[in-house]
């Protein structure tokens, strides 16, 4: 066995826990193989007196314990651990501490956790005390505290360095959580103590609260989710419509399907034809027709005979007038009626004029009956077809007996030409006596004979004469065309007084105003409806005869425009004086056979070839 | 438009006069009032000794980051046994080496030491700071750090007799502390000792000095005014 000095130690640590008191451990080496003592002397600072360890066994083995009364603050310790056997020592080297230096406290001690809460969550209030042996109250030590926390499942802790304070919070606990908690503690200048004992610390279930706040928002939310499904489900159609908008099929009026599927194509496409398709323009077409005759009256003529020409006729006259004229509405044309104001002019002519008188005693004679009427009304017939714009417009047009003069016949051609003559014959046939046109009247439809030679105008038709046939409503259609104004008018002015129909009172009276010539039938005539009752339908009498009277508002509404006209004016405004004394009794016209149809006034027009008849006030 | 300029310039002016003179007051120490003079503002007893002792540990702080520099700077040996001579020019100043010692000495005695220390620190740091800035041997931050470790024990003198002054004032110590008014009469006459000890040796004294310093004050703070923080 090989035997030798011993190796040399080595000082490990030295340590002091309080600063009071230290302690060293050293290391010994080889023994050698003989049994080896150790010894450990030391230096101080400032002297060279070499001491030894006065404690070899209070810190164990290997460790030399310097006591209180050993021991000096900031003092230099010059220590040393000698080895020694049999063959030999052994000299560590030196080392050379302050205890300053060195200090390592002990671990804090009575660590205590205990849950506390705040404002119903819950904290961990961590609470110790400094190491007994550590003098921190005098002041000698001052410690700063370290704890550290973790869940007993987790690895990682959680630091939190105290300070100088005993005692810590700890928040954000996960409730039933189990914590551990450690807390360990340095003086200002040394070494960390330690980690105290494990504090173990459960942390209550605070779950309930919360879950209670889970269940309020679960049921809050199902219920708004429920909701809302429903929602969905009823308007799903909605959303279908929206999301899948329907291919529309096919929507023919009359169109089966099925039938196209059976493949008889013939029941289909008879399904499909429409019976009043396309209308019939014949028909209708005369109802949109307006008509309007236009009667001069020639001022030679016995027969004074008022023209009064309406706005409208003006309107269709001229070239100009288009539109106002033209158009559907029918402002100008559909509601006019003309009324020839021959019952005035004709009173004004009976008064002024002999020619009417005459005509008028014949007619007293004769024409009490609606013999006169006819004729007029026959005269009211003819239609002077205005195109303008292309359109065909008539009116019935009431219009006075002729002129004489007009001996050419009856160019269909010319329409306002035509109704003058017509109206011209119709005079001349006035002035003779008259035929009974009874049979005449009793057809709906008048036939004037034109005849310059035989101005008879009530005869029945003969050969010789050429028949025009006039509608009393508004199916008079009446060939013709635009015409000049300034066309075959006799010299003399003529007037047209035309009647409009106003409407049909429940009563079952036609109510009838007076259409206002404008002033001069060169143009520029303008109606001026005065919304006055001007005649009044007072019933149809068992002959089918349309009693008319009229209804004066007082005014004078004679459209007796012309200066020449004015002792007719006179005259027209007495007689419209006169007859306008709201006495329905004394305007008594009689009545003119009608059409069954007229009565209905479907149309809205009437011939007021009657009106013109014989004046009884 | 000019008559506006001044007059809001001049308003600025006031304004910051103002403000300035504030932040003067109040930078400016609370004096300490001896006798509660009408509008001083009186710190407690406790008060001082916190500020002492914090300015005492920022103290110690600053030295042990330098002394630690100069370690690894000049790598010296492990241990460095030969190295320290450790003849700092204060250890003429008799200081308790003990918690028992320390406890023992008296109030008095124990403010005088803590005092005589720091006055006897005052020059030496000084001049170190010199050699720092003139040797260019450390970074500035080093040079930096002696200038504040200078100025720090300058200002840490003076409140420690302020602490003396009110702890006289209060009668829990007797008057004899002021004799230490002259720093220079503590020195010893060999005061060339220190001008020989090398940077690194002066650097270990003021060390342990400043932990002394701070230590005793904990101690006397502890033991008149125990009441927080002991």
């Amino acid at each position: 066995m090989f035997h030798s000095p011993p190796a040399k130690p080595g000082l490990t640590s030295c340590r002091s826990p309080e600063k009071e008191t230290f302690t060293c451990w050293w290391k010994p080496g080889s023994d050698g193989g003989l049994p080896t003592t150790h010894a450990l002397y030391y230096r101080k600072e400032s002297s060279e007196t070499v001491y030894e360890c006065p404690d070899y066994h209070t810190a164990g083995e290997n460790s030399c314990f310097f006591n209180k009364n050993d021991t000096s603050i900031w003092v230099n310790y010059n220590i040393t651990v000698v080895a020694t056997n049999a063959l030999g020592r052994a000299f560590s080297d030196p080392v050379e501490i302050d205890v300053v230096y060195i200090v390592k406290p002990n671990p804090p001690e009575k660590v205590t956790v205990t849950v506390m809460e705040d404002k119903g969550w819950p904290f961990l209030r961590v609470s110790w005390e400094p190491p007994h042996k550590a003098d921190t109250r005098s002041g000698w030590i001052t410690l700063i505290y370290e704890l550290r926390v973790k869940l007993e499942e987790e690895i990682d802790w959680e630091m939190h360095l105290a300070g100088q304070q005993k005692m810590f919070n700890i928040f954000s606990l996960r409730s039933g959580g189990k914590y551990l908690v450690e807390v360990r503690c340095k003086p200002d200048h040394g070494f960390w103590s330690e980690w105290s004992s494990t504090s173990y610390i459960k942390v209550p279930d605070y779950f309930h609260r919360e879950k209670s706040t889970w269940i309020l928002i679960t049921v809050f939310s199902t219920f708004t989710f429920l909701i809302l499904m429903w929602l969905l489900h009823m308007n799903r159609h909605n959303l279908k419509h929206c999301i899948l908008p329907p291919v529309p099929g096919p929507k023919i009026k009359g169109f089966d399907k099925q039938l196209l599927k059976n493949g008889k194509s013939n029941q289909i496409f008879s399904a499909l034809v429409v019976p009043d398709f396309p209308p019939a323009t014949s028909s209708n077409y005369e109802d949109f027709q307006v008509e309007y005759l236009e009667v001069y009256v020639r001022r030679e003529q016995e027969l004074v005979l008022e023209e009064s020409k309406d706005l409208h006729n003006s309107c269709l006259k001229s070239e100009s007038s288009t539109s106002d004229c033209d158009s559907g509405r029918g402002s100008c044309d559909s509601h006019t009626l003309l009324m020839a104001k021959c019952r005035e002019a004709k009173e004004g002519e009976r008064q002024t004029d002999r020619e009417c008188s005459p005509m008028r005693t014949e007619a007293q004679r004769r024409l009490k009956d609606w013999e006169e009427e006819a004729l007029n009304y026959a005269h009211a017939g003819i239609v002077s077809l205005e195109m303008s714009s292309g359109r065909v417009k008539t009116w019935p047009s009431v219009f006075s007996p002729l002129p004489r003069y007009s001996s050419s016949p009856l160019d269909q051609q010319s329409s306002l030409q035509m109704a003058k003559q017509l109206s011209l014959s119709t005079s001349s046939y006035l002035t003779q006596p008259g035929h009974s046109t009874k049979e005449a009247l009793g057809q709906s439809y008048w036939d004037l004979c034109l005849s310059s030679k035989q101005p008879h105008l009530l005869n029945p038709p003969t050969p010789v004469c050429r028949e025009l046939q006039a509608h009393s409503d508004v199916n008079i259609s009446s060939i013709g065309h635009k015409r000049a104004p300034a066309g075959p008018r006799s010299p003399a002015l003529h007037t047209t007084e035309y009647v409009e129909v106003q409407r049909v009172d429940n009563k079952d009276t036609l109510l009838l105003q007076p259409v206002v010539q404008g002033c001069g039938r060169m143009g520029g005539c303008f109606q001026m409806p005065h919304g006055e009752v001007y005649s009044k339908v007072k019933g149809v009498d068992s002959d089918n005869v349309l009693l008319l009277q009229r209804e004066g508002m007082g005014e004078d509404r004679c459209p007796c425009v012309e200066q020449e006209t004015n002792e007719v004016t006179g005259s027209c405004h007495k007689s419209c004086t006169v007859s306008t004394t709201q006495k329905p009794s004394g305007c008594i016209y009689t009545a003119v056979p009608v059409r069954d149809e007229m009565a209905t006034m479907a149309n809205g027009y009437v011939d007021t070839a009657t009106m013109c008849t014989l004046h009884t006030c | 438009m000019p008559g506006n300029i001044r007059s809001v310039s001049f308003a600025w002016m006031v304004l910051v006069y103002l403000l300035f003179c504030s932040r003067r007051a109040s930078v400016g120490a609370a004096p300490i009032c001896a006798n509660a003079q009408a509008g001083c503002h009186v710190l407690s007893l406790a008060n001082l000794f916190d500020r002492v002792i914090q300015h005492s540990a920022r103290t110690h702080s600053i030295s042990n980051d330098l002394h630690s520099e100069f370690e690894q700077y000049f790598l010296p040996s492990k241990n460095h046994i030969g190295r320290v001579s450790r003849n700092c020019h204060t250890s003429s100043i008799l200081t308790p080496n003990g918690k028992d010692n320390a406890q023992r000495m008296a109030r008095e005695e124990l403010t005088e030491v803590i005092l005589k220390l720091l006055v006897a620190w005052r020059d030496p740091l000084w001049h170190f700071h010199q050699n720092m800035a003139h040797h260019h041997d450390f970074n500035n931050f080093s040079s930096n750090k002696a200038l504040e470790m200078s100025d720090m024990v300058h200002e840490l003198r003076k409140g420690v007799e302020k602490v003396a002054e009110k702890m006289q004032v209060l009668g829990i110590i007797s008057n004899t502390v002021s004799s230490l008014a002259s720093p220079e009469a503590s020195l010893p006459s060999d005061s060339a000792e220190w001008r020989l000890m090398k940077d690194y040796n002066l650097l270990s004294c003021f060390r342990r000095d400043s932990n002394k310093v701070q230590n005793y004050l904990k101690i006397l703070k502890c033991r008149i005014v125990p009441e927080h923080g002991c």
